[in-house]
Order: structure tokens, then C-alpha cells, then sequence
């Protein structure tokens, strides 16, 4: 029964660090209406400007992380006015080429800039856990998870209690229509983006406490961000959650109960993908 | 004009005949850490190798690849060296993924090889009948015999009986894994977990939940730089008791000695800078004296000696003719930072040069690797923590 419930708190917790880089995803997807896949690069670049900021500066990458937020947002918003903008209305084939390209290209930089070495960030709360009897729960991951929750939180307030969100849904829905109501369709959609990709540098951060900062740290994530976004439903926020409460949840159910279970963990969440693809096909049809 | 042409004819001259070594390395990816490493020492060992005349009085060019750490990259980076860039002799190779992925290419291209890493069984089983392979690493099963001689000591003076294994799904840690269990078992120890993992997941939490309910001794986790830390976390975090935690990574993470959850992490190294040999001494100190660093990483001295073997062969044999280069490379006797190196035949291939005695058992220890087995080697008494 410990072994159950540890199993069950291991896949929460997991889940914490997939809700972070989908949530973003799932912002780009959903406002924007651009299939990111270099979402993960910027987790990459996340991660590596916390282990930059502790290994010569010695702050603290959680301390670090805010401006490494408005940093990455920063990069975002340039990546947006520079590649971004010019596709959006060109076929959905040439925007993923362009955002498959952009990631290729961000993960080469790093590796010329900064070598293909795996980088290690020391912090003294790196290994901390609260033990609840039997039960261990790691102190990052319980971060990651609340912090997952509460910046989904916080996007759901602006989106539906806030003047760029309403904004926001506006141009999700109709982009013309919101364009001859007179919303900056420009300026929202390079909010968006940005903000996206600060979530996921806000995951790259934590990244960098829990694993490594590496040029192809974000590809695992990334990946699993894809399975979320097809889970909750593309470009549903609301749906992060509890799909990454599944996905982590899942994962962690079949390393530990299904034999050589840990070589499976992939398959998960490919198995997730295409049952929901299919699940919603049949509906459909129905 | 004309002078312009006559420089461009001179530099083309110049660089004519020149023996040309492709070398394939893991420069990204998961493997990396042992790319970099290795391509340190290839650097060191040309600087040497030319500056004292060269190869067949030319002075000897490398081409450096990166295998990405992927068998689909490693293909296409391999051909290319062999057919287009036209290398005389292959080098390099760490990874057993690759490795098994281009011995296709290699038998068609019949090249030659001198590899430097690779120790999964099935790469033997690939380059079986391979004539000009000559393979540098120990194979895994010399690795393994000198790991169960530690844990028979631990077993023996420590009173460790329970193994648990964590192996990565690739074949560096799958190839064998059943013999792996089967000798444990053989030797007297109780295996009581053997789980697989995917390398650069991170997700260690279910897998230290298993070994937390299974009580080992030991976990012993064959796998890559990237699963490391992640692991000694989770192992922390889920207060996990161990006598020890042994790994078999071809790397370490950098500045993984600086962590505190590195203390007492043991693993096993065909060398270490601190090494008292006569030839480790004169490396470590050309190589501070290039790099302004010393490194424990024993890719480093590997390739060295790979590239100085190599080119010592070829000017023996006077040629780039491949079968002389083979025989002369058979004819090696060298001492080296890993002590003497000869080729003779493994269960499967020809040339094997380094075996089972040649591997030392470290702990981290106070911010540095410190040999702790063979008990003659120990600088340090080990820290078993039941």
C-alpha cells in the first residue's frame, strides 16, 4: 500500500514539472494558433541562464527565475516579430517548418556556444523533502507543482477576468472579427508568444535544479507537452492539469508496476496521444 | 593573379599526401561529456604527433565529427567521412548505439578502425569479422568481472547480499543484463530489483520507490552522465538507505564532484589523474599544460593513446596500405597512462587491447574522485554506508 501511494505522490509530482512547459504550449496553440516545436528550446534557454546565473554570479536560479522569465519573454517577443508574424497566415505545413527549423537552430547555437556537456546546478534545498511517515515528497517537484498550479491559475484570471485576456480570447476565436472591433491583434499575439515562452524558461529554471541544463534538455519535455496539449484539447488551458496529472500520474503507475516498466514510460505517453485521437475520432463520427 | 594561383597550387601541395583520420565522437547529446573528453586527447596526442615529424613526413590532419550521440546521426557522419572527405583510418566511437549502428558502413567500406570506446557485447558481435577493427575499451564483460570482484569484497568484509539493479534501455545498459543477474546470483548476492529506465529522463522517483521497498545493499545503475544527479537526488530525497551506490556511467556530470550528493557515490574508471604511473604523470601534465586543467575523465588519455598508437603504426608500416597498418598496429607494445598495451583476441574480435585488470573503483570523496579499489591502489578507505 506505501509502495502504491509513494508511486501515486511520485506521478503528482512529476506532473508539476509536464503542466509547466504545456501550459505554455498550450498558449501558443491556443492564442496564437501556431504549433510551437521549439517550445522546448526555450525551456533549454530557461535552463541554462539559471545554471549561468548560479555558476558565475552564485545566485540562486529560484531567485533568478523572474528575470529569467522577462528574459526569455523577451526573446519570445523577438522570435515573434522576427519569424513568427510572417507566417501566421501561411499554411499551418509552413508554420511548423519554421518553429521545427527555429528549434534546430536555437539547439545548435547552444551547442556551439556552450558544448554538448551536461551542467549541473548545486542548491542546498536540491535533494530537500518532506517525509510523511513512509511517504517522501521532493521538495523542487512540490514546487514545481504548486508554482505549475498557481501560474495556471493566474493565466486563467487573465484570461477571463482581465481586458487582455477577453483580448486574448478574442483573437483565438476570431481574428478578423477581433481585428474590426480594434484589438492590436499584433500586440496580443506577441504577448502571447512571449508569455509562452516564459512559462516554459520558468520550467527550464526548475529543470536546472532537478536534472541538468543541457542543448537537448528540452526535447523529453517537449514531446510530453505535445501529448498534454492533444490530451486537455488543443489550446484548452483549463485541460493542462489534470492532463498532466494523468500523463505523470500514468507514467509513474507503469515504472513501477508493469515489468521493465521504465523502458515504457515513452510509450505512455504515445499510447496517451492515440487513444485521444482516436477517442475523439469515434465520437466525432458518432 | 598568377601569384594568386601559385599560392593556391603551393597550399593544395602542401597538404597533399597527408594521412587523413576521421574521427567520430559523441560531441553532443548523451555521451558527450566523454566527446569533449576524447577530443582533448586527440588534440593533445596530433600536437605531439606532428610536432615531432608527423605521419610519413607529413604532418597528420584529423577530421572531427559529431555522432550526436545518435545512431541516425552517426550513420550519415560516418559515410560522409569515409567517402567524401576520403579519411585514410577512422577513430573515436563511444557510444555502443553507434557503434553497432555503423559497422554496416564500416564492413562496406572495409574501414579501418581504431575505436576507443563501445563496450556492449553486441558491438563485438557486429565487428566479429571485421579484419581492421581494433578495439581500445575494455568489453563489458571484462568491466563486469572487475566489478564483481568489488562487490565480492564488499560481500565478503561489508556484509553486502542485496543487489539492486537500474539499467538504461539502450544497449550500453540492456546488452547482457541477463548474465549480469545470473553472475550476481552465481556469486551469492540476492538480486532484489532489476529495473530499466530511459537515460536523460530524469524520473527516477518510481524506480527508487521500487529499490526503497526492495532494501538493497547496493544499487548498482548502469547509465549516462544525465542520469547522475537526478538519481542521487531522488535517492536523497526518498531517503533511501544504501550501503552504496555504484555506477558505470562512461562519464560524469561536470562539477559533479562539487555536489554534495556526489559524497560516497562510487563508480568505476580505467584511469584517474591521480594515478602514480610514469606515462599518467607525463599526460596529466601536457595536458594542464594545453588545457590550463587537469581532467578525470579517462576518454581523455584514451584517445591520446588511440591517436599515438595509430600514428606509430603507420610510419612503421611506411604506408596507409591497410593491411600493413593492421599488421604493424597487432605488433603494439606500449606503455601508456593505463599501464602496458598489447592487441590480442576478446571472445569475438582479433585486436582487443585494454582487458579486466586495467579498471580501478573510485568513490567521490571530498570534492575529487579517489581510488578505493583494488585495495593496493586506495588512497583513500572506502565509506560504505550500512
Amino acid at each position: 500500500m506505501d509502495l502504491f501511494v509513494q508511486t501515486l505522490v511520485n506521478g503528482l509530482l512529476q506532473s508539476g514539472l509536464y503542466a509547466l512547459v504545456a501550459s505554455g504550449l498550450a498558449l501558443a496553440v491556443g492564442v496564437v494558433g501556431i504549433v510551437n516545436f521549439a517550445h522546448g528550446e526555450y525551456l533549454m534557454i530557461g535552463a541554462f541562464l539559471a545554471w549561468a546565473g548560479s555558476a558565475f554570479l552564485g545566485v540562486d536560479p529560484l531567485l533568478s527565475l523572474p528575470v529569467i522569465a522577462v528574459a526569455v519573454f523577451a526573446i519570445g517577443a523577438l522570435t515573434y516579430r522576427v519569424s513568427i508574424r510572417h507566417v501566421l497566415l501561411a499554411p499551418e505545413l509552413n508554420q511548423m517548418l519554421l518553429t521545427f527549423g527555429l528549434g534546430i537552430l536555437l539547439q545548435n547555437l547552444a551547442l556551439m556556444l556552450l558544448g554538448g556537456n551536461t551542467r549541473t546546478v548545486t542548491t542546498p534545498y536540491q535533494a530537500s523533502s518532506m517525509q510523511l511517515g513512509d511517504l517522501s515528497v521532493g521538495g523542487p517537484k512540490a514546487l514545481a507543482f504548486g508554482l505549475a498550479a498557481l501560474l495556471l491559475g493566474a493565466l486563467y484570471v487573465v484570461l477571463y477576468r482581465t481586458t487582455l485576456g477577453r483580448q486574448m480570447r478574442a483573437v483565438a476565436q476570431n481574428r478578423r472579427g477581433a481585428q474590426l472591433i480594434g484589438i492590436n491583434v499584433d500586440r496580443v499575439y506577441l504577448i502571447a508568444f512571449g508569455v509562452s515562452c516564459a512559462l516554459a524558461a520558468v520550467a527550464g529554471v526548475l529543470v536546472s535544479v532537478l536534472l541538468f541544463a543541457s542543448p537537448t534538455v528540452g526535447l523529453v519535455f517537449a514531446l510530453k507537452a505535445f501529448a498534454i496539449i492533444v490530451m486537455a484539447g488543443l489550446g484548452n488551458l483549463t485541460g493542462v492539469l489534470w492532463a498532466s496529472v494523468l500523463l505523470g500520474v500514468s507514467e509513474a503507475l507503469v515504472q513501477t508496476y508493469v515489468p521493465g516498466g521504465g523502458g515504457w514510460s515513452d510509450a505512455v505517453f504515445f499510447l496517451m496521444i492515440f487513444g485521444t485521437l482516436v477517442l475523439r475520432s469515434y465520437r466525432g463520427a458518432r | 593573379m598568377k601569384t594568386l594561383l601559385m599560392t593556391g597550387v603551393l597550399l593544395a601541395l602542401s597538404g597533399a599526401g597527408a594521412v587523413k583520420v576521421g574521427v567520430l565522437l559523441p560531441l553532443s547529446g548523451a555521451g558527450s561529456v566523454s566527446g569533449q573528453a576524447a577530443k582533448n586527447g586527440y588534440q593533445l596526442a596530433l600536437d605531439e604527433i606532428n610536432k615531432a615529424g608527423g605521419v610519413l613526413g607529413k604532418p597528420l590532419e584529423l577530421e572531427f565529427a559529431d555522432d550526436g550521440s545518435a545512431p541516425a546521426k552517426a550513420v550519415p557522419e560516418f559515410v560522409k567521412l569515409v567517402t567524401v572527405e576520403k579519411v585514410d583510418f577512422m577513430a573515436g566511437g563511444v557510444s555502443s548505439a553507434t557503434s553497432i549502428a555503423i559497422s554496416g558502413p564500416a564492413k562496406q567500406y572495409n574501414t579501418f578502425m581504431a575505436w576507443i570506446g563501445a563496450a556492449a557485447v553486441p558491438v563485438e558481435d557486429a565487428f566479429a569479422d571485421h579484419p581492421y577493427f581494433f578495439h581500445y575499451h575494455p568489453w563489458s564483460y571484462y568491466n563486469f568481472e572487475a566489478i564483481l570482484g568489488y562487490f565480492k569484497y564488499l560481500k565478503t568484509y561489508k556484509k553486502a547480499k542485496n543487489i539492486a539493479i537500474a539499467y538504461e534501455d539502450g544497449p550500453f545498459g540492456s546488452a547482457g543484463i541477463d548474465a549480469t543477474v545470473d553472475a550476481f546470483k552465481k556469486a551469492g548476492f540476492n538480486v532484489v530489483m532489476t529495473e530499466k529506465f530511459k537515460t536523460g529522463s530524469g524520473n527516477f522517483g518510481p524506480l527508487v520507490s521500487k529499490a526503497k521497498a526492495a532494501k538493497p545493499d547496493i544499487l548498482y545503475w548502469v547509465g549516462y552522465d544525465t542520469d547522475a544527479l537526478p538519481l542521487a537526488t531522488e535517492i536523497k530525497q526518498q531517503n533511501l538507505q544504501l550501503g552504496l551506490l555504484y555506477g558505470t556511467p562512461p562519464s560524469w556530470p561536470v562539477g559533479f564532484e562539487k555536489n554534495s550528493l556526489s559524497d560516497n557515490v562510487a563508480g568505476l574508471s580505467l584511469w584517474l589523474s591521480t594515478s602514480p604511473n610514469k606515462d599518467s604523470r607525463t599526460f596529466v601534465a601536457a595536458y594542464k599544460k594545453k588545457y590550463g586543467t587537469v581532467t578525470d575523465e579517462y576518454f581523455a588519455p584514451l584517445a591520446y593513446v588511440n591517436l599515438k598508437t595509430l600514428a606509430a603504426a603507420i610510419n612503421r608500416a611506411g604506408t596507409t596500405d591497410k593491411a600493413k597498418v593492421a599488421a604493424e598496429m597487432a605488433k603494439t607494445n606500449v606503455s601508456t597512462p593505463f599501464g602496458q598495451l598489447t592487441f590480442s583476441p576478446s571472445l569475438k574480435t582479433k585486436y582487443q587491447g585494454f582487458k579486466a585488470g586495467n579498471w580501478l573503483h573510485f568513490q567521490y570523496l571530498g570534492d575529487a574522485r579517489v581510488p578505493v579499489f583494488p585495495i593496493k591502489f586506495a588512497q583513500k578507505p572506502m565509506v560504505y554506508g550500512k
